[in-house]
C-alpha cells in the first residue's frame, strides 16, 4: 500500500514537473550572453573619430537574419565592423515573436537582458522603464550628438506610447495602418472610389456582398487576432476620438461605455452579416493577405508594412491591383481623415547594465546610418532621417510614403495602452465577438473585467 | 550481494546521487512554486509578498474555472477514446485482421512518432474552411452534406471536439500496440476453452479478456491521464486555446498568467492546483488497481 502511495505521489510529481518545465524553456538560451568592453568612460567625447573600442554585443530580435529588419540590423553591424570598428563583434539571436515578451521579461527578471533587443512599445516597455532595466536612449542620443537623426514624428509617437518626455527605444519603422482593397473587385461591384465615411464604407460592404464577393477579411486565428481588434479599434476611434483607448486605460472612461460597446457591436454585426466570410477565426494574417491579393476578399485591414508583400512576385493582383484607404470617418470633429493609426513597429531597446561607451559608439553609427540603409536596400522608412532615395521605388512604397506625408494626427492600436492581461482578453474574446458567441456589450464587459482584475 | 545491500553506506551511495538529482529537478521546483504562491509580480521586476491573496483569487477567477472545465472534459473524452479505441484496435489485430497485419499496425502507430506541432498543422489543414476548404469540408461538400461544412476549430461548439479527435488519433496506435502485446500474452488455450464452453464474442471479452487485460488497461489509463492532464502543446498547435477560451487548459492558463501576465505567484497557485488534480486523478485510477487485488 505504501509502495502504491509512493508510486502515485511520484507519478503526480513527475507530471507537475513536466508542466512546470513548459514555462522554463525560454530562459536558458541567453544565459551564455556575454558582453565585454575593455574601455568605458562616462565623459567620453563623441564628436570625434570612433575610438575602436573592443566590444561584443548580443542582439536579440524577432526577425531572422535573412528577413526584414534582421537583414538591416546585421548589415549595419557588419558595415560598422568593416568600415569603422574592426574590434566590434556581435551575436545575433532570433526569438519567435510570440515568445518575445515572455523571454524578455524572464531575462529582465534575471538581469540578463541582451545588449540590444527587440521589444513592444506601449504598455510592455513601460514596465521595463519603471523597473529601470533599459537605457534612456533620448538622453544618450543627446550625449552622443545624434538626436537629430530620429525623426520628430517617430520621437513623438514613441514618447506618447511610453508616456514619457524622452525615448527609451529606437524605432524600426514608421507605419500607418488602414484598409487595403482589391481594385478589380471594387470595380466588379460597381464601386468607383474608396469610401471616405463610415456610412459609405458600410454601403460598399453591402454592394460587394450583393455582387457575390467576400467584402472583408482579417486575421482571426488564435495568436493573430490583432488583425481583428484593429478593425474594432478603427471604428472605436473614429466614433469617440483619437484618445478613446487611452482614456479607458487611464480610467477616464470605461470600456463598457456606450461608444465602445457600439463600436464592438458594429464589427459583430458585420460578422453576423457574413462580411468576413466563413470561419474568420481560422484565418491567419498571411492567409488574409493572400486572399486579398488573389481576389478572394475585397478589403483587408493591415499596416503599411504589408506593402512588402504587395511588392513581391506573389502578388496576383499585380503592381497596381491593390489600393489603400484610411479608416473612414464617422465624426471628423473627433477623428479626421488625416488622422492615421500609426506605430513604429517593434522597437529596439538597450540593456542598462551592459550599456557602455562601446555600445554608445555603435548606437551612434546605427542611428546615423539606418535611415539611408533602409531606404537604399528596402525602400522603407524606419523613423530616421535619410538623404538617399530608393533607386527603384515601387508604386506601393510610394503610396505608403504619400499617405504618411498626409498625416496630421495619429492614434494608436487597440491594445497599445492595455496591460498584458487586458490585451490578451481583448484578442482572445474578439473571436467570440466574430462568431456571435458574445455581443458588443459582453465583449467590452470581458475587457473591463480583465482591466479591473489586473493589478 | 546480501552483504552489500545490508550496508547502509552502500545503499546511500546507490540512492543518494539519484535522490539529489530528483530533488533538484523535481521536488525543489515544487517547493519553490509553493513559496512563490505567496508573492505577486515577477521575481526581479516587481515582487511583493501578498499572503493568501493569490489563493483567494482562485475562487473568484472565472477564467480559471473555464480552463478547469475544458481540462476535465478533455481528460475524460481523450482517455476513453485513446484507451477504448486502442483496445478495439488491439482486438481487431488479434481476432479479425488476417492480412496486412504488420502494415496496418505500422500505419496505426505512425502518428505516435509525428511531432505534435506537425500533427496540429496537419489537422488545421484538414479542418480548414478559409481560404479553401480542407479535406473534411471538401468531403462533406462533395457528398451532398454542404450544410455540415463548418469552421471546425473556429467555433466554440466544435473546437474542443476537433482537438479531442486529433489527440485520440495521434495516440491510439500507442495504446493499441501495448494492449495487443498484452492480448498476445493470453494463452490460446484459455481462449479456445472459453469458445468450447460456448462463450460468444462479448462473453469472451467480458469474462476472459477484460480481467486478464486489466493491469495493462490501467497502465494505459495512467499513460493517457499523464498525457492529458498537462494538455498544452496539441491545443497550442491546433487552436491556440481559442476560439476565446474554448480550448484553453489549466496549464495553458497557468502559462499565460505566469509568463504573459507576469504574475508568477498566481501562476504558481494554479500549478499547485494542477498538482492536486494529479493526485486526485492518480488516486481514482488507483482504485481500479485496488479492486484487482481483492
Amino acid at each position: 500500500m505504501k509502495k502504491r502511495a509512493l508510486a502515485t505521489l511520484m507519478s503526480t510529481v513527475m507530471v507537475v514537473s513536466l508542466i512546470a518545465g513548459c514555462g522554463d524553456s525560454t530562459s536558458g538560451s541567453a544565459s551564455s550572453a556575454t558582453s565585454t568592453s575593455s574601455q568605458t568612460s562616462s565623459g567620453s567625447d563623441f564628436s570625434g573619430e570612433d575610438p575602436k573600442l573592443t566590444k561584443h554585443m548580443k542582439i536579440s530580435t524577432i526577425w531572422a537574419e535573412d528577413n526584414d529588419n534582421g537583414v538591416l540590423i546585421n548589415k549595419i553591424a557588419q558595415d560598422y565592423k568593416d568600415n569603422v570598428n574592426p574590434n566590434f563583434t556581435w551575436e545575433y539571436e532570433y526569438i519567435p515573436s510570440a515568445d518575445l515578451t515572455t523571454k524578455i521579461t524572464t531575462l529582465a527578471g534575471a538581469d540578463d537582458l541582451p545588449d540590444m533587443f527587440a521589444y513592444e512599445s506601449g504598455k510592455p516597455i513601460v514596465e521595463l522603464i519603471n523597473a529601470g532595466k533599459i537605457v534612456d536612449i533620448g538622453a544618450e542620443l543627446k550625449r552622443i550628438g545624434s538626436s537629430d537623426y530620429v525623426t520628430p514624428s517617430a520621437t513623438s509617437l514613441l514618447q506618447t506610447l511610453s508616456g514619457t518626455n524622452t525615448i527609451y527605444d529606437l524605432p524600426l519603422g514608421l507605419n500607418i495602418e488602414g484598409f487595403w482593397y482589391n481594385k478589380a473587385l471594387f470595380q466588379q461591384a460597381g464601386i468607383s472610389a474608396p469610401p471616405a465615411t463610415m456610412d459609405e464604407f458600410e454601403e460598399d460592404l453591402k454592394k460587394l456582398q450583393d455582387a457575390g464577393i467576400q467584402p472583408l477579411v482579417a486575421g482571426g486565428a488564435s495568436g493573430e487576432t490583432w488583425g481583428s481588434t484593429r478593425v474594432v479599434n478603427a471604428v472605436t476611434v473614429r466614433t469617440l476620438g483619437n484618445d478613446a483607448m487611452k482614456k479607458a486605460a487611464e480610467g477616464q472612461a470605461k470600456y463598457t461605455d456606450q461608444g465602445y460597446v457600439d463600436a464592438a457591436q458594429k464589427v459583430a454585426d458585420w460578422a453576423a452579416a457574413g462580411y468576413f466570410g466563413e470561419g474568420i477565426n481560422t484565418v491567419t494574417m498571411n492567409a488574409a493577405g493572400q486572399m486579398l491579393m488573389n481576389g478572394q476578399a475585397a478589403i483587408f485591414y493591415n499596416g503599411s508594412w504589408f506593402a512588402g508583400n504587395l511588392n513581391s512576385e506573389d502578388n496576383a493582383a499585380g503592381p497596381d491591383g491593390i489600393g489603400y484607404f484610411n479608416v473612414p470617418v464617422v465624426d471628423a470633429s473627433k477623428s479626421g481623415a488625416t488622422d492615421y493609426s500609426m506605430n513604429c513597429g517593434n522597437i529596439l531597446c538597450l540593456d542598462k547594465t551592459k550599456y557602455d561607451d562601446g555600445t554608445a559608439w555603435f548606437l551612434k553609427y546605427f542611428v546615423e546610418h539606418i535611415g539611408d540603409v533602409a531606404m537604399e536596400t528596402e525602400g522603407t522608412v524606419k523613423g530616421y532621417t535619410y538623404k538617399t532615395q530608393a533607386s527603384e521605388m515601387s508604386g506601393y512604397t510610394k503610396l505608403v510614403l504619400d499617405e504618411i506625408g498626409k498625416a496630421t494626427g495619429a492614434f494608436t492600436w487597440y491594445e497599445a495602452t492595455m496591460g498584458a492581461e487586458v490585451s490578451k482578453t481583448a484578442q482572445e474574446n474578439v473571436q467570440l465577438l466574430l462568431t456571435g458567441d458574445m455581443n458588443g456589450q459582453q465583449y467590452m464587459e470581458s475587457i473591463q473585467e480583465a482591466f479591473d482584475m489586473a493589478d | 550481494m546480501r552483504k552489500v545491500l545490508g550496508n547502509k553506506q552502500a545503499i546511500a551511495l546507490f540512492v543518494l546521487p539519484a535522490f539529489i538529482l530528483y530533488t533538484i529537478v523535481v521536488i525543489a521546483p515544487i517547493v519553490i512554486s509553493f513559496y512563490y504562491s505567496f508573492f505577486s509580480g515577477t521575481p526581479g521586476l516587481k515582487w511583493e509578498f501578498v499572503g493568501m491573496k493569490n489563493f483567494l483569487r482562485l475562487f473568484g477567477d472565472s477564467r480559471f474555472l473555464d480552463a478547469l472545465i475544458v481540462n476535465l472534459r478533455y481528460i475524460g473524452f481523450v482517455m476513453i477514446g485513446q484507451v477504448g479505441l486502442g483496445l478495439c484496435m488491439a482486438l481487431l489485430f488479434r481476432f479479425w485482421l488476417k492480412r496486412f497485419k504488420n502494415l496496418i499496425r505500422t500505419l496505426m502507430f505512425f502518428p505516435v512518432v509525428l511531432p505534435t506541432v506537425a500533427v496540429g498543422q496537419l489537422f488545421a489543414k484538414i479542418y480548414e474552411i478559409q481560404p479553401n476548404y480542407g479535406l473534411l469540408n471538401s468531403l462533406l461538400a462533395n457528398i451532398g452534406l454542404r450544410h455540415l461544412v463548418h469552421a471546425w476549430i473556429g467555433e466554440v461548439d466544435t473546437a474542443l471536439g476537433s482537438l479531442i479527435v486529433m489527440d485520440i488519433w495521434a495516440a491510439i496506435g500507442f495504446h493499441a500496440v501495448i494492449l495487443y502485446g498484452a492480448i498476445l500474452d493470453i494463452s490460446d488455450d484459455v481462449i479456445e476453452a472459453a469458445a468450447i464452453d460456448g462463450a460468444g464474442s462479448f462473453q469472451l471479452f467480458r469474462h476472459i479478456l477484460a480481467p486478464l487485460l486489466r493491469p495493462m488497461i490501467i497502465t494505459c489509463l495512467i499513460f493517457s491521464f499523464s498525457g492529458t492532464v498537462k494538455m498544452f502543446e496539441s491545443a497550442k498547435a491546433l487552436t491556440g486555446g481559442g476560439p476565446g477560451n474554448a480550448t484553453k487548459s489549466l496549464s495553458m492558463y497557468m502559462y499565460d498568467v505566469a509568463f504573459n501576465y507576469n504574475k508568477v505567484g498566481y501562476g504558481s497557485v494554479i500549478a499547485l492546483f494542477i498538482f492536486l488534480m494529479c493526485i486526485a486523478g492518480s488516486t481514482v485510477i488507483g482504485l481500479f488497481d485496488r479492486k484487482e487485488d481483492l
